[in-house]
């Protein structure tokens, strides 16, 4: 009895709470607003971006952030763009897709920005592509660091522009890579259990590719146990050439086991999973890692003779204090110089319409580290359509194999592999786009 | 005597009180911008998560890790039954709430037997493994998920009627309903039973409650609610998918409920809106402090676990205790 | 037969991690009745801690008597700080089987910000004390290495060491009875407190264990250790939670039943099986396969 009356208290003590609660929450909210271009003013453009910076999928990727700062305080020490200082605005979004939804929405309903760059993680930004709607709210969604092949339909998402190869790409472009190098051999696939890996068996697939035995394993169960499995499946197959469809945890797992197991294949790591510097620091010996052939759209980030990566090794020393230089730094800091062209792009007084007719027009043409052709046109929001596979050296260096990078070309569905012609425009001078 | 008056006079103050906040949010819901209705949605959210918690572990005395797990089937059932049946909206939160209480009611028996830690670690085994399933099945959808779509707001409702502003309206319905039922249904000799079973077992036998019967019907009753707050948690983020349901999202709740009182039906709101609240906050605390890449990401995390920390050691049993404490000293 | 051995071995050496961390989980349980989940927090700082040493001294065996310090001094610590607080304040009522719950939640969270804003989120890793190649017959590599036996060997050196303590000697007793009846052990003369200090003491010291020992043939980051704990849960949980055998029992189950259905199953079904690996050790004995006579209500 005496808790019936306290719930009759407190029924209206729900009620004063909750009108309370929302009224508190709904006072820093701006009741009119004037409606310029978001994110823009006379003197700045913000720009925003959610990454995973904490939890287990942050190692690696929380490098991407500091790095596109790094590369923007850059071009604000000299001009910023058209006058206007680049700022970026970074929110955590621990990799789980609630939360991108969340954080997007802070981004776009409440820090205003002008647009979102680099993006990832295939069911945090179709969440935020769908529940944001960013296509209809006409944000600009620029330069995806995700290979997953359903973010380059322009139809479904208008305004996202995907940047890296797709992984069917990638997976079409290998299964030709080994029919050519490693005829009548016996190959092997490890592949993560996702979109990540369905995409992969569909490039290979198209490809044409029998694997003798494919082994996958769940999202984040990689470990040294785990991989003892894999290694004991790819032995007892026989396999001889190994693909290594996976994160770079798992590839380090993979390689260091293989190498305890006694167990000896060519090894071959996708993109994805095959950043030396990482492997190296989840204990990797160099020795295991020798010979092992890697793929990539990007020069090696330890290649100096490249003068994209030596500029971006100066930035990185200057304004991101000598951060280990790895490929999410060289992503982060190409994927930041290809925004502020296409901010260039836009014009003096950039809306998000023009930004994004900006990148469609021009963006095939915008200077950048990667060695395969961007794609952008008119509808087309492909980024990245290519490959070059190189072996890793003793120091644990990517080198292209025979010399010279041959990037082969592709697209996600059933079209040829081709070699591909493609000179990337020079450097600009001081690395500051004049686009 | 009382009790009878007491009892009606709550049934008709109810049913003047729902009515009422449920005007006041939608007022709210016009006044406030798009960010915050959108929150708003995720609150109510929340709440039904939270009373789904309530009820388990405040008056049945079960404790559930894996509440996240049940949120997920009710998910796939709504977005399954929406996409290869093609039923009404309305009816796929039907469905949502009927497979995840079927769900739970099997899981309830077969942990009927255990208690504490050991049905604790049984419900967290099933938050770590039941959603990555859905990598398994192709009918799944896998990591890209199925879209759950309630369709655009009815156009009545006028053109600037945001999405957001329409989830916001189903869900703090169904809270409104959930919390209304909930309060009946606590008033009700189930309730009582339940009460009586988490303060004493034995007692409660021996006034002849069944004793694993009312727990199995507790752990039922709240799957079904649990499985109501997932769909309408894919439907503030238009997909279902495993990631959405991460064995965190279970721990979330939980301290949500711990927030709220864990006995305190009308506390669920203060836990959703602190679980709402909080990474905004500590997120923009962060960034106004600033700091090197590797202090400033952190910070949240730290000021969240800080906040929790002391509220569970100072005022474990939630608001209701400050109220009490203020209520005794105000006397 | 040989896959068969091959994957047996391969669940011993996983089984045997899970089985230090449902120690330390069981020691930390055994004392004040809370499942902590701050005990993969703990491993991971000592483990840091560990790093911090080898990194200076590139001696594997100077950084792991400091680790095992730093989480017992660790351990100890929360146990002052919060888990005192705790007790007194949450020791009943509904909210008393899920405020530790919360509170412990809460500190994991805690010490992977502290250890985020001090060494950040980059993969690390360390040398191996012992080869991680496999024992070789013949031809035959096995999937057994002599870091596997170490870890074996460690976890049966720690779990009769802990044994002797609580069968043999005064302080087990007092640990034993503060835990099943702190009243009575307090009229007794126990100082009741000071014993729980020690038991969360021992516990951080075995997390230390198998922080500093499944870290080699992994890597250490801020989140490394979360998949461990879960696992060691679930082998506790297994064990019946009261025993210190029965941990190491449910971790050798858990680890050779994961392997065998990731081998002869499916691959990618790692995260299903502790569940239904407990729900059917739990079907057939509700308090685990060493737990308790009777069931108690915690």
């Amino acid at each position: 009895m005496f808790g019936q009356r306290r719930s009759k208290r407190n029924i209206f003590a729900l009620a004063t709470l909750a009108a309370g609660a929302l009224a508190v929450t709904a006072l820093p909210a701006q009741a009119f607003n004037v409606h310029t271009t978001d994110g823009v003013t006379p003197t700045t453009i913000k720009l925003g971006i959610t990454i995973p910076l904490t939890g287990s999928a942050a190692p690696g990727y929380n490098k991407i952030p500091s790095a596109m700062i790094a590369y923007f305080n850059y071009v604000n020490d000299n001009g910023g763009v058209n006058g206007r200082k680049i700022q970026l605005v970074v929110k955590d979004d621990a990799y789980l897709p609630t939360l991108a939804v969340a954080k997007t929405n802070e981004l776009i309903l409440k820090d205003k920005v002008f647009a979102v760059i680099g993006a990832l993680g295939t069911a945090n930004h179709i969440a935020v592509s769908k529940s944001v709607n960013l296509g209809r709210r006409g944000v600009p969604d620029l330069f995806l660091n995700t290979g997953f092949s359903g973010f380059s339909d322009a139809k479904k998402y208008p305004s996202t522009f995907s940047l890296f190869p797709s992984y069917v790409m990638e997976a079409k472009i290998m299964g030709q890579y080994l029919k050519d190098k490693f005829p009548g051999k016996k190959l092997g696939l490890i592949y993560q259990a996702d979109d990540f890996g369905t995409d992969a068996l569909a490039g290979f697939k198209q490809a044409g590719t029998n694997f003798a035995v494919k082994v996958s394993y769940a999202s984040g169960s990689q470990s040294a146990q785990t991989a003892a499995g894999w290694v004991s499946k790819l032995k007892t197959a026989g396999a001889e050439v190994v693909v290594m469809f996976g994160v770079t945890t798992a590839s380090g797992a993979a390689l260091a086991t293989s190498a305890a197991l006694g167990y000896k294949a060519q090894w071959i790591l996708g993109s994805v999973g095959g950043d030396a510097t990482t492997l190296k620091a989840v204990g990797v010996p160099a020795v295991v890692l020798t010979g092992a052939i890697g793929a990539s759209f990007l020069p090696a980030p330890t290649d100096t003779s490249d003068p994209y990566v030596a500029f971006f090794q100066g930035i990185n020393t200057k304004y991101n204090g000598g951060a280990v230089f790895d490929n999410n730094v060289l992503v982060g800091m190409n994927t930041a110089m290809m925004t502020v062209q296409a901010l260039r792009a836009a014009g003096a007084n950039p809306t998000q319409k023009g930004l994004i007719a900006a990148i469609e027009s021009k963006g095939s043409t915008f200077a950048s580290a990667g060695l395969a052709p961007l794609n952008y046109a008119k509808g087309v929001h492909v980024g990245y359509n290519g490959y070059w596979f190189g072996s890793y050296n003793s120091s644990g260096e990517l080198k292209p194999i025979g010399g010279d990078y041959s990037v082969y070309t592709t697209d996600s569905g059933a079209g040829a592999i081709v070699k591909s012609t493609y000179v990337r425009p020079a450097l600009p001078a001081n690395g500051l786009p004049t686009n | 005597m009382r009790n009878l008056l007491g009892h009606s006079s709550r049934r008709f103050k109810a049913a003047i009180t729902f009515p009422l906040i449920g005007v006041a949010l939608f007022l709210i819901s016009n006044r406030v911008d798009e960010l915050r209705v959108y929150q708003g949605a995720n609150v109510a959210v929340y709440v039904v998560a939270i009373i789904s918690i309530i009820l388990l572990t405040g008056y049945s005395g079960q404790i559930s890790l894996g509440h996240g797990a049940l949120m997920a089937v009710g998910a796939y059932a709504a977005v399954l039954s929406q996409v290869y049946w093609h039923l009404p909206v309305i009816l796929t939160f039907v469905v949502a709430v009927l497979a995840a209480a079927g769900f739970g009611a099997i899981l309830g028996t077969a942990a009927g037997r255990l208690t504490g830690p050991y049905l604790a670690g049984t419900t967290l085994a099933l938050a770590v493994g039941l959603p990555s399933l859905a990598n398994q099945f192709g009918f799944l959808g896998g990591e890209q998920g199925l879209n759950y779509d309630v369709g655009l707001p009815p156009a009545w409702l006028g053109a600037d009627f945001t999405q957001y502003k329409w989830f916001f309206w189903i869900s703090a319905l169904a809270a409104l309903i959930v919390t209304w039922i909930s309060f009946n249904l606590l008033g009700s000799h189930y309730g009582r039973n339940w009460r009586a079973l988490r303060s004493n077992p034995t007692a409660a036998a021996l006034m002849g409650i069944h004793v694993g019967r009312s727990k199995v019907l507790a752990f039922t009753v709240s799957s079904g609610l649990a499985g109501l707050a997932g769909a309408l948690l894919a439907m503030t983020i238009s997909l279902v998918t495993p990631s959405a349901f991460p064995t965190s999202l279970s721990f979330s709740i939980v301290t949500g409920a711990v927030l709220a009182g864990v006995t305190l039906l009308t506390g669920s709101i203060v836990g959703a809106v602190v679980l709402v609240a909080i990474p905004e906050i500590t997120g923009a605390l962060a960034a106004h402090l600033g700091g090197s890449e590797k202090v400033t990401s952190n910070l949240p995390g730290l000021l969240t676990s800080v906040l929790l920390i002391v509220a569970v050691l100072l005022f474990p049993n939630g608001p209701q205790a400050i109220m009490k404490r203020t209520r005794k000293s105000s006397q | 037969m040989g896959r068969l051995l091959n994957t047996i071995l391969i669940g011993v050496s996983g089984g045997s991690i899970y089985s230090l961390m449902a120690l330390a989980l069981v020691l930390v349980w055994r004392s004040t009745r809370v499942v902590n989940f701050a005990q993969a927090g703990q491993a991971i700082l000592s483990t840091y801690i560990g790093y911090v040493v080898i990194t200076h001294t590139d001696n594997y065996w100077i950084a792991f008597p400091v680790a095992l310090v730093a989480g017992a001094l660790a351990g100890a610590l929360i146990d002052i700080l919060m888990v005192r607080t705790l007790m007194k304040r949450a020791h009943s009522g509904p909210v008393a089987g899920i405020a530790p719950v919360i509170a412990t939640l809460g500190l994991l969270g805690l010490i992977r910000a502290v250890v985020g804003m001090i060494w950040g989120g980059d993969l690390r890793q360390f040398k191996l004390p012992v080869s991680n190649h496999g024992f070789t017959f013949g031809h035959n590599t096995i999937p057994f290495a002599p870091i596997n036996l170490l870890i074996v060997v460690t976890t049966v050196v720690v779990m009769l060491i802990f044994s002797l303590i609580f069968q043999r000697t005064n302080l087990g007793l007092s640990l034993r009875a503060s835990a099943y009846q702190p009243e009575i052990a307090r009229l007794a003369g126990i100082r009741v407190d000071l014993t729980r200090t020690i038991g969360w003491a021992f516990a951080g010291a075995a997390g230390a264990v198998a922080g500093m020992l499944v870290t080699p043939t992994n890597y250490l980051s801020p989140n490394s250790l979360d998949l461990l704990l879960v696992s060691g849960f679930v082998a506790a949980v297994i064990g019946g939670l009261e025993s210190l055998v029965g941990a190491a029992v449910g971790g050798l189950i858990l680890g050779i039943s994961l392997a065998l259905v990731l081998e002869y199953v499916s691959s990618s079904l790692a995260f299903p099986v502790a569940f239904v690996v407990l729900i059917a050790v739990l079907l057939f004995k509700p308090s685990g396969l060493i737990g308790a006579k009777r069931t108690r209500h915690a």
